[in-house]
């Protein structure tokens, strides 16, 4: 004020002369409106091109800019990883339940396209021919479930399942060295029920006469619930009848847990902790939804010690967590034409060596690949495919143990990961044994698909009985893997 | 009266201008004598009507009531101290206001004389427990619980509102004690029935009647454990004791009136218990449990005898302590496990063996084992029920039968079982729960030894 009286103009005037802005805003609002007009009808006229269906007719599944709908904030079952285990067990803990609107379970998968699932990257064999009776006897019920799949999976109003199922069989090739442990194994196998027989090489040329039975000794050949399917009608069909028993699906990553430890709640005992939040980042934004919960099921298949590695890193404390030994690696399959080969009636064959290759199709189309040996893993920051691999290792022996695959035209190649058990190489199912509500499913070193329905079942009735009937699995429980009694199976592909 | 209501008000200041290590301290504390001066109420009187003052009196119904909600205010601040452990000191102090904001009203409600001052005190209890469910509930179905709840209770207590103030222009005062002694001037016709139709309306939302109790389940489950503690043991006796009032108005109360309320109470309790067997959701079952015991209340009320008075009395008090302890147990089990399923929090008995003690006990009561105040109450309504019409004796001993076997189900899935591998390095139960459930327990076992306290007889 007193400035003002003294300099006169200085508290309506300008210092240095700077040209006016005026007074008046109507023209700037003008233009603002017209020069936003254009942009916001274009806009607008993409997003209803958008919704229109494209130009060959087709519509589009996902609408542009659509956003799908974050984890509830509460549930009582979070499954982490939406692969056929995955499902499976959510599908099982529903159908145990027999109630519509009973427990909340959610299944958090993070790649809603599956670019990377071992499940749709599976050659999907089936087979019973395994040492232990606990793989022996899951996979024998879920042949079972696969057989009678529209009774289990069927939801109304759509169509019959159809997995695709081609009951060819397994034929397992050993030589000298290996034929103990395959008569061995056939033992236990028809004790489990499996309907195995032994075929000695001139059986062997006589049903097979295609195969050169040098150094085969003894073959073990299935004869029934055997075979190959298709993995992903399979895990659409668990999903859409999983769903439609009210299991809520959500794309997202399950990043940490939120638990109870000793560091921070009075009363818990040492080294033992219980999860209470999980946290799952939203696809393509750095927020995180914490979903509150009583069991966690980890069924992330290749990166299950990953996820459990990345979710329980705040939680050291107290816990000091070992590592779960469970890890992806790399395995090719390779699919080749020849027109020469073996006819329609081709069983899974693995050979001597380890290679392995089965029909696809009717047109004379094969797909095979071989485990690497120990110690030549291939890296798998991704899932390039190495023909080489093809050329050098599979090839020789593929052609020697099959005459006919001298001459062929490899079509196309792709790469899986096996959630491998580094291990023991078998399946790890039951409660983590420190953190007590997280229940790992997984570590199936390439026989997780075919095990799934039964492996599904078994866990959920842990789950919700405390025993499961069918299969008694106690032996697969994650205990085993700090221990230093493997359990150890003989017929790893 | 003024030594109850102005303590009770003035734990706002002592809540918000506590020092932050002593809130939880002070305001149980500073409750728990308000609650032990409230006992002074019990005192025999051969007055009508105790402690008159020119809006508030305690006659024999309103006393035990009285008493019954003083006592559950540090129940429900002990209960709130687990949930709240982790939220700001601000968020806990809201939480204990709106507790603290209810139990005033609550207080009014019971011991109003005039009827508008009952009416006004009813609804007032509305909005904070509207508050306590929609924000502190714990999922997202809580908004569809609230609105059910506010959406029942005013839309039947509008048509009281209404006949209330058409009662009072014909009669010229709604004072409990002149209504008493003036003539009823109501004629039977159609419009009697009507308004004792409307009269009775809100009650029978509140208590509640099995047809009107949607909002209910949804209310309790969703309600943070104070919510559901108030919300059983008090607000749904706001129902029957608001029935017991206004069925003075309607002398004498015609059989077209009393025919469907029987019906729907008694048949309510066979279906809601039979609901109950098929539960998943523990809390749904304790609260459906309410809706049941609710039932046999609303019946008792409806025949209007002196025992059925005194069983439905004895029965409100008694399942008010029943089915908040029992609400108190689920939300030990909630708190653990983070998981209302039955399926999930099974088997508990070899993890808190002491816990299982209360549990036993609790649902002992809920199905009316002598020698409880719960069988007293049960046994003395369906020995009016049957002195008034003897089939009804049938539909009463179904209830009970049923009322068992749920019990015993939940008990059962609970405690026993195969011991459930994700649950078994839990806290251990703290002194605090076991503090809550004494609390609870004892007037229940000791009550059965001066049942005239609660019987609603004049003393």
């Amino acid at each position: 004020m007193l400035r003002a009286w003294r300099g006169g103009r200085a508290l309506w005037g300008r210092r240095g002369g700077k040209p006016s802005r005026g007074l008046s805003s109507n023209s700037g609002l003008r233009t603002d409106i017209l020069s936003e007009l254009g942009p916001a009808l274009s806009r607008l006229g993409q997003t209803l091109r958008g919704h229109l269906p494209g130009a060959d007719g087709s519509w589009s599944a996902v609408q542009p800019g659509y956003k799908s709908p974050p984890p509830p904030e509460h549930a009582d079952v979070v499954v982490a990883g939406g692969g056929v285990l995955g499902w499976s067990v959510a599908y099982w803990l529903k159908t145990l339940e027999n109630r519509r609107h009973g427990m909340r379970v959610v299944v958090v998968e993070r790649d809603p396209t599956y670019s990377q699932a071992s499940t749709v990257l599976s050659v999907g064999g089936i087979r019973q021919q395994f040492s232990l009776p606990e793989n022996i006897r899951l996979s024998l019920q879920s042949a079972a479930f696969l057989r009678t799949i529209n009774e289990h999976l069927w939801v109304p109003n759509e169509p019959p399942i159809d997995i695709q199922f081609q009951p060819s069989g397994y034929l397992f090739l050993a030589s000298e060295r290996g034929a103990a442990t395959l008569e061995a194994g056939i033992k236990v196998q028809r004790e489990e029920g499996a309907k195995v027989v032994l075929l000695s090489p001139n059986q062997l040329k006589a049903k097979f006469p295609w195969i050169n039975t040098e150094d085969v000794a003894v073959a073990s050949y299935g004869l029934e619930n055997e075979g190959w399917f298709d993995p992903w009608s399979l895990l659409t069909a668990f999903r859409r009848k999983a769903m439609s028993l009210g299991v809520y699906s959500c794309v997202g990553e399950v990043t940490s847990f939120v638990a109870d430890t000793a560091d921070n709640t009075p009363g818990m005992p040492r080294g033992v902790g219980r999860v209470k939040y999980v946290n799952v980042r939203l696809p393509d934004s750095p927020e995180l939804q914490p979903v509150s919960c009583a069991i966690v099921v980890a069924a992330a298949g290749a990166w299950i010690g990953k996820l459990l590695d990345s979710a329980t890193a705040g939680l050291q404390g107290s816990l000091a967590l070992s590592p779960i030994p469970i890890e992806p690696r790399k395995r090719y399959v390779y699919v080749w034409h020849c027109p020469g080969g073996p006819g329609l009636e081709t069983p899974f064959l693995i050979d001597t060596s380890g290679a392995y290759f089965r029909r696809e199709g009717i047109a004379g189309n094969y797909l095979g690949s071989m485990s690497p040996a120990e110690g030549c893993e291939p890296d798998t920051g991704n899932l390039d495919v190495d023909h080489g691999f093809f050329q050098q290792e599979v090839w020789p022996r593929l052609a020697h143990r099959v005459p006919a695959f001298q001459e062929l035209k490899v079509k196309s190649a792709w790469a899986g990961y096996y959630d491998y058990n580094s291990f023991d190489q078998n399946g790890v199912l039951g409660p983590h044994p420190q953190l007590q509500n997280v229940f790992v499913l997984g570590g199936f070193s390439g026989h997780g698909l075919q095990q799934s329905p039964a492996a599904g079942r078994a866990a959920a009735e842990l789950l919700l009985h405390g025993t499961s009937t069918a299969v008694d699995v106690s032996r697969m429980a994650p205990g085993r893997l700090w221990g230093d009694r493997p359990l150890l199976e003989a017929a790893i592909v | 009266m003024l030594k109850i209501i102005l303590p009770t008000m003035m734990l706002l200041p002592t809540t918000l201008l506590s020092p932050t290590k002593f809130m939880w301290t002070n305001t149980t504390t500073h409750s728990l004598l308000i609650a032990m001066i409230s006992l002074h109420w019990l005192t025999p009187s051969y007055y009508p009507l105790k402690n008159l003052t020119p809006w508030t009196g305690n006659d024999q119904i309103s006393t035990p009531l009285l008493v019954l909600s003083c006592w559950f205010l540090p129940l429900m601040i002990m209960a709130s101290q687990g949930h709240l452990q982790h939220e700001p000191h601000v968020r806990k102090q809201m939480f204990i206001t709106t507790l603290i904001v209810i139990q005033p009203f609550i207080i009014l409600a019971f011991s109003a004389t005039e009827l508008t001052l009952f009416y006004i005190s009813f609804e007032a209890t509305l909005i904070p427990t509207l508050i306590l469910i929609t924000r502190w509930g714990n999922q997202p179905e809580r908004l569809s619980a609230g609105i059910y709840l506010m959406f029942y209770t005013l839309i039947s207590s509008l048509p009281l509102l209404v006949s209330m103030l058409y009662l009072h222009s014909k009669t010229g005062t709604l004072h409990l004690p002149i209504l008493k002694l003036s003539h009823p001037n109501l004629t039977t016709s159609w419009t009697t029935l009507m308004s004792s139709l409307a009269l009775l309306m809100a009650f029978m939302v509140k208590a509640p009647l099995y047809g009107l109790h949607l909002w209910l389940p949804k209310a309790h489950v969703e309600a943070p454990i104070a919510g559901s503690m108030l919300l059983a043991a008090l607000l749904l006796k706001l129902g029957g004791y608001g029935i017991m009032r206004v069925t003075l108005l309607m002398q004498p109360v015609s059989n077209l009136l009393h025919y469907p309320f029987l019906t729907l109470a008694l048949w309510g309790a066979l279906m809601t218990s039979s609901i109950c067997l098929r539960q998943t959701d523990l809390k749904s079952l304790i609260a459906y449990s309410s809706v049941s015991h609710m039932g046999l209340v609303i019946a008792a009320s409806m025949i209007q005898t002196q025992w059925s008075f005194s069983g439905a009395m004895i029965l409100m008090i008694s399942h008010g302590l029943t089915s908040s302890l029992l609400f108190c147990l689920a939300n030990t089990n909630y708190e653990r496990t983070h998981s209302r399923i039955l399926m999930l929090t099974r088997g508990l008995q070899p993890l808190l063996p002491l816990m299982s003690v209360w549990w036993l006990l609790a649902n002992l009561t809920n199905m009316a084992l002598p020698p409880t105040t719960n069988l007293m109450a049960e046994l003395s309504i369906m020995i009016a029920l049957f002195n008034w019409s003897s089939p009804t004796i049938i539909l009463t001993g179904v209830a009970t039968l049923l009322t068992a076997s749920y019990t015993l189900y939940m008990l059962l899935s609970t405690q026993r079982g195969i011991l459930p591998t994700h649950i078994t390095a839990t806290t251990n139960s703290s002194t605090r729960e076991h503090l809550l459930m004494t609390l609870h327990i004892i007037p229940l076992l000791t009550l059965i030894l001066k049942p005239e306290l609660i019987s609603g007889t004049p003393l």
